[in-house]
């Protein structure tokens, strides 16, 4: 060990959720410090020849193929699901897609409404004027007046674009009479006169990170301001426990610096942002004689409940050009037509959002992309021209309802050089899951037959879909289910709170992080002590 | 060495087609910019491993019993074969003179996507005139 120091607040991540945190309560004045296990990462790749194959290699989203120093290890014997995430200053961010829609009212009361899953311990309006402020920061791109949701401020920028496909696809929604809207993106449509960041020039690959700014990456949206307020980021940071005193309050961590020596470092709040996988990996890390079963997991709550929004793929093939890799991959439209729950309907509770996929490039379209990979042989040429450009796609991304038996746990074969053990995911796609998925698998096909399809191609299942990682910390009033109060704080243990998606109890059926950041602004103001929401200054937008 | 097949190996999975203009993997030295690719991942011996499988004779194969021996192995082992795709199209499809093929026959541009993006036009609000006319329907919760 190498010394000990001492901060007010320690903040472990510098994701979404721990960038938001972070700076909200530098803003505040608070002495924080953030420790992440990654590093900056430069948006670089897409300017180059091969930006494709990093693509499929290093800004893979499953760490298990990219398999960079920063990652953790994961074992995933047992889901369907592969994990997807990032880590460095930005986290997953760094590798989103930036399709930025909220939670409807109905997302927070599922067992009130329909019987199933649990109630939030709060609501929309708690969460409304933080979803706001979020927007702000990270810069919204959209339209508002959307009849599937409840009415929101003007969008800071006009929608990104649409593209011929995704035109197409917005004008069979209209003829059989659904809903559409074009995508809140956490995108700059125009550039921004009071910050660095630029306009969206349609790229395509947003995963490779943005050279112009236009997407919004923690990195470059929290973290300027976040800087600039004081926060104190170490990189290269892996934490390895939470220390508690002998009454069971969180006092410390350890981790291992950036030159792999060991350190130890004290405060009086400690808040965990490691993603919903992260953070019940390290609270069950973090035993003691306190907590022997690892931390905040006396009732054996810790990691289970996790929720990933199963998703389906189904791609139209048309007989014109009209997919070409240009624009946003993930942000163009959705559609909330089958979002509230219909039982009569469907046969399930609940629901889910399509949304639409622009087409992928040579290589990623070659290799399957979201259809079917190109046969190899005589027939490959021709079946690529067939294919390359001439996609569309829709994702069925379903409400994925708590199950205890769904968890993140350990694997303690395999450890990481801070020596804590692998995350183990069990998943098991549920009956209702399953149901949804179909359902929205027929309409997303009366869409593309709607649209003039000539070929439907359906991935049931989407394997490398694990992007998002819910419920495993959940808030709640009874310590006995649930892992934090309303708070996020951790039931048992002084001193220690939760900010990320862990901390869900439902996870609607829609893309999580505008959620997640808002809530972690709530908490944030909470914990500060704050009764309302202060304004933000001018120069601390975009 | 079970390596050494992989020219001919790629020729069967990326033979080329005259008449569209795509070159085959040997026109543009696939097997070398494969194994560079597969060395940058340590995935060498998974690819020989894999082609280790192949008939001993597979060299001397009539081309249709080359397709039919890799069909064989592709329904063995998946996994393995899956590896092999991955980089026989990597190479292929990051290829500079592959790309250009690419632009020719599809007009997706063989420079990479920045600096320059491309164009779109705007977002087009007329769009919305059918949509527009639901009454809201989101449903409404206390609190
Ligand atoms: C390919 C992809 C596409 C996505 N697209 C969308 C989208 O369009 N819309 C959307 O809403 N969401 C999307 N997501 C999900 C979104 O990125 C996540 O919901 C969000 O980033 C989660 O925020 P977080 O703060 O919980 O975790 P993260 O942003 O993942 O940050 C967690 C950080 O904690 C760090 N960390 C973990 N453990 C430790 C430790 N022990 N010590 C130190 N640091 C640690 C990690 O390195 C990481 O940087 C996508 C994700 C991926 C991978």
């Amino acid at each position: 060990m190498q010394g000990t120091q001492r901060t007010d607040v320690i903040v472990i991540g510098a994701g979404a959720s721990g960038a938001a945190v972070a700076w909200r309560f530098a803003e505040a004045g608070v002495d924080v410090t953030v420790l992440e296990r990654g590093g900056w990462t430069p948006p670089a790749a897409s300017q180059s020849a091969n930006w494709e194959w990093v693509l499929q290699t290093e800004r893979h989203p499953d760490p298990a193929i990219r398999k960079a120093a920063a990652d953790y290890p994961v074992t995933t014997d047992a889901t369907p699901i592969r994990p997807a995430l990032f880590c460095g200053v930005g986290g997953s961010t760094l590798r989103w897609g930036a399709h930025f829609p909220r939670f409807h009212p109905s997302d927070f009361r599922t067992r009130s409404l329909d019987g199933v899953g649990r109630d939030w311990p709060v609501g929309y309006d708690d969460l409304a004027p933080y979803y706001d402020l979020n927007d702000t920061i990270m810069g919204v791109s959209g339209l508002a007046g959307d009849p599937a949701n409840p009415p929101r401020t003007a969008r800071a920028m006009p929608p990104l674009p649409l593209c011929p496909a995704t035109t197409r696809l917005a004008g069979a929604f209209d003829r059989l009479g659904w809903h559409w809207w074009p995508s809140d993106s956490a995108i700059n449509s125009t550039a921004q006169p009071l910050g660095k960041r630029g306009a969206c020039n349609h790229c395509g690959p947003c995963g490779l990170g943005c050279p112009t700014g236009a997407r919004a990456s923690t990195d470059l949206t929290y973290w300027p301001l976040a800087l600039k307020k004081g926060v104190r980021l170490e990189t290269g940071a892996q934490v390895a426990a939470i220390e508690t005193d002998r009454d069971g309050r969180a006092i410390a961590v350890t981790y291992l610096d950036a030159d792999m020596a060991l350190q130890h470092l004290e405060a009086d709040l400690i808040i965990v942002a490691a993603n919903g996988m992260g953070t019940p990996r390290l609270l069950l890390a973090s035993r003691s004689m306190a907590h022997p079963e690892g931390i905040g997991n006396a009732r054996d709550q810790v990691g289970r409940h996790l929720m990933h929004h199963p998703t389906a793929i189904v791609t139209g093939l048309f007989d014109e050009p009209i997919g070409m890799p240009v624009g946003a991959f993930a942000c163009a439209l959705y559609s909330q037509e089958f979002y509230e729950s219909d039982v009569a309907d469907r046969d399930a509770v609940r629901g889910y959002q399509l949304q639409g996929l622009r087409g992928q490039g040579p290589l990623g379209t070659a290799l399957g992309g979201y259809a079917r990979r190109i046969p190899w042989g005589s027939r490959h040429h021709a079946a690529f021209e067939a294919n390359f450009g001439h996609g569309a796609s829709l994702t069925v991304t379903v409400e994925d309802l708590p199950d205890p038996d769904n968890r993140v746990s350990l694997d303690e074969r395999t450890v990481d050089a801070a020596s804590v053990p692998a995350a183990a995911l069990s998943y098991r796609l549920g009956t209702n899951e399953r149901r949804l998925l179909d359902h929205g698998i027929g309409r997303a096909r009366e869409v593309m037959d709607e649209a003039g399809a000539r070929d439907i191609v359906v991935t049931p299942l989407s394997r490398q879909a694990g992007f998002h990682f819910l419920g495993t910390c959940a808030m709640g009033e009874d310590p006995e289910t649930s892992v934090t109060d309303r708070y996020g704080r951790v039931h048992g243990v002084p001193g220690l709170a939760i900010v990320d998606g862990s901390t869900f109890p439902s996870s609607g059926g829609v893309n999580p992080t505008p959620t997640l950041q808002a809530n972690a602004l709530r908490i944030a103001d909470h914990l500060l002590g704050r009764i309302a929401l202060s304004p933000t200054t001018e120069d601390e937008t975009l | 060495m079970s390596l050494d097949l992989l020219p001919t190996v790629l020729d069967r999975l990326l033979p080329g087609d005259d008449e569209l203009g795509w070159p085959s993997a040997s026109d543009i030295e696939l097997p070398r910019k494969a194994l560079k690719l597969a060395a940058e991942r340590d995935a060498t011996g998974a690819l020989e491993t894999l082609l280790a499988k192949l008939p001993g004779d597979f060299a001397t194969l009539e081309e249709a019993g080359q397709v039919a021996a890799l069909e064989a192995l592709e329904g063995a082992d998946p996994d393995g074969f899956a590896t092999l795709i991955l980089y026989a199209y990597g190479a292929y499809y990051t290829d500079a003179g592959v790309r250009c093929v690419v632009e020719a026959r599809t007009g997706y541009p063989a420079r990479p996507p920045q600096p320059k993006g491309y164009a779109l036009p705007p977002f087009d609000e007329s769009l919305l005139a059918t949509v527009r006319q639901r009454a809201p329907f989101w449903r409404k919760v206390e609190g």
